[in-house]
């Protein structure tokens, strides 16, 4: 059975290797800080792919808001989605994951026929709930969180089986379809489930290909700041530890021999 | 009516540490206030639960007993907590940080309309309004974040930021029944079957952990961590990544998903240092690195740094053991 599925991505900070002074005096230090296609979505993105390659039908990406550094959609259809969709709420409208996830929710209510919802299980800066988690409360669907994998599907009325991440193993989740799953995949070497680089053919072909853009009016949402529900109200540098590392060469014995006396 | 609810999480073992230290900070924020804590509990049976709650300090227990709450899935107990909610409109409604508590309180916050913020690590209050902290920016900053409007504040709270409520205060009380009204819509997923590991080693209280991820490359290379761990007295621990390759039993896992662990000493091998990893050992006293990849963000929290393969560092160093 082909399968309809929409993903969410984000654009989010790149807090990877960060280094102190994030937090200045005047709030956060946004110059300091660099922004990538958030990771978890990357991977919910190649496993709606995957499910495309072997299922057929098609994928759909949302995002909301305009890009900043990264054109989080435009490098879906580098990698091969059928549709983009970018959701734009007013200017300056501040990030809680309630609003968002109304945006989302209106969308896909918009979009009407789907099969699977797909997001990433991080919460990145800016974020301060689960986001797939709101979505499927919003649209009345079965959610399944801390996915890692979807262990069966096709058949449309035994719905899908996920095996999901939980504190001391797994469980196995049957639900049916439509159903949000939220990504939380852990990839090793040479994991199949790696997400794929972009195409430099698709490239060329997308460069300018337009994107559709739909607006709070559009979707029935008169003021999407009345949908916030809570706010940043500061943020505080956190003091870091100092750490004096010692570099230890792994061919000395010697240098081994110090370093086992002094740690026991 | 209590101000302060706590979700309580509860497995074969009973109920869960964290959920202990949920209860423990929401006695102690209550306490700021002159409110109350009160403890949800769903599941098919609670009786035994109930009391022990009362013994760590619950001025109330809000008991949903049903079956159809048992195994835990999120559609039918939110549609429960959602009536409570309602009914006992409390303050603020903390869950566990876990995989059950995270999964929930989203859920529940969308489904009546309130404001909610995961994985806390500091409570505090303006006028009786919480404000509720969550670290950002890969633990550099610590955010703030106000409700916008009244009503019940949803939060989960972190591993580690109280002590259990402690068992033996000698309270007592009868919980209340919960009404359970569940729809078919909230009953149509099923939790097909569980392989989860009874817990048989104490990670949080390890004085020497030999830890290692993705880099240990296979099996056979984890029974060298073993050895390692055996020669200095220690324990093993884990990635997730690890675990998820099945070179290594989940009781070990370290990190977000995992134990927070509070060692001596820790010895990291092939972990590159993912920040969901990390938060797990943030507090160890000593930690040594092993990594062949001279610029792994580990190195940058290590104490020492070997750049070398674990494959012949680590039998080195147990050799030197003797």
């Amino acid at each position: 059975m082909p399968f309809h599925c929409v993903v969410v991505a984000r654009e989010v900070w790149d807090t990877r290797d960060l280094l102190a002074g994030v937090v200045g005096e005047g709030g956060l230090n946004e110059s300091a800080l660099s922004r990538r296609f958030e990771p978890e979505d990357l991977n919910s993105l190649e496993q709606a792919l995957q499910l495309k390659d072997a299922h057929g039908g098609k994928v759909t990406v949302l995002s909301v808001g305009p890009p900043r550094e990264v054109d989080v959609l435009r490098e879906c259809l580098y990698r091969g989605v059928d549709e983009v969709i970018r959701i734009l709420p007013p200017e300056g409208l501040a990030p809680d994951t309630a609003a968002q996830a109304e945006l989302l929710a209106a969308a896909l209510r918009r979009i009407g026929e789907y099969d699977l919802v797909l997001a990433g299980v991080s919460q990145p800066e800016g974020e301060n709930s689960l986001l797939g988690a709101h979505l499927a409360s919003l649209l009345e669907l079965d959610q399944v969180t801390y996915v890692d994998a979807i262990e069966e599907i096709g058949d449309p009325a035994a719905g899908a089986l996920c095996k999901r991440e939980v504190e001391m193993g797994s469980e196995y989740v049957r639900v049916p379809l439509p159903a949000v799953l939220v990504m939380g995949v852990y990839l090793l070497k040479d994991d199949p489930r790696t997400p794929r680089s972009a195409k430099a053919m698709l490239k060329l072909k997308m460069k300018k290909a337009p994107i559709a853009e739909w607006s709070c009016e559009e979707l029935g949402i008169g003021d999407p700041a009345d949908l916030r529900r809570i706010e940043v109200s500061g943020y505080a540098p956190v003091a870091q530890k100092e750490v004096d590392t010692v570099d230890v060469d792994p061919e000395d014995e010697d240098a081994l021999r110090n370093m086992l006396r002094d740690i026991q | 009516m209590p101000e302060i609810l706590i979700y309580i999480e509860h497995d074969g073992d009973g109920i869960t540490d964290l959920s202990l230290q949920c209860l423990a900070r929401g006695r102690s924020l209550a306490e700021e206030k002159g409110w109350k804590t009160g403890c949800a509990l769903l599941g098919a049976e609670t009786g035994e639960l109930a009391r022990e709650l009362f013994d760590r300090g619950a001025d109330s227990v809000h008991a949903a007993e049903d079956v159809r709450l048992d195994p835990y899935l999120p559609q039918p107990q939110s549609a429960v907590l959602g009536g409570l909610v309602r009914d006992l409109a409390p303050r603020i409604f903390l869950f566990p940080s876990s995989t059950v508590g995270n999964d929930l309180a989203p859920r529940l916050a969308a489904r009546c309309g309130c404001p909610a913020v995961l994985d806390c690590v500091g409570f505090t209050f303006e006028g009786d309004a919480p404000v509720l902290r969550r670290l950002e920016f890969d633990a550099k900053a610590l955010t703030s974040y106000s409700p916008l409007g009244g009503g019940t504040v949803i939060a989960s709270m972190r591993d580690g930021i109280a002590e259990a409520a402690p068992a033996g205060g000698g309270g007592a009380g009868q919980a209340e029944r919960v009404v359970v009204e569940l729809a078919e819509n909230d009953l149509r997923s099923a939790v097909e079957r569980r392989e989860v590991v009874r817990k048989t080693v104490n990670l949080k209280d390890a004085r020497v952990i030999v830890g290692g991820g993705a880099g240990v490359g296979t099996a056979d290379n984890f029974k060298l961590l073993e050895d390692l761990a055996a020669g200095l007295g220690g324990e093993i621990g884990a990635t997730r990544a690890t675990v998820d390759a099945g070179w290594v039993s989940a009781e070990r896992q370290i990190g977000q998903t995992g134990v927070t662990v509070r060692p001596d000493l820790y010895i990291a091998c092939g972990i590159s240092g993912a920040v969901q990893h990390c938060v797990g050992i943030r507090d160890a006293k000593t930690i040594v690195a092993v990594n062949t990849d001279p610029s792994a963000p580990i190195f940058r929290m290590a104490h020492y740094r070997i750049v070398g393969d674990l494959t012949e560092v680590v039998p080195r160093l147990i050799g030197l053991l003797g």
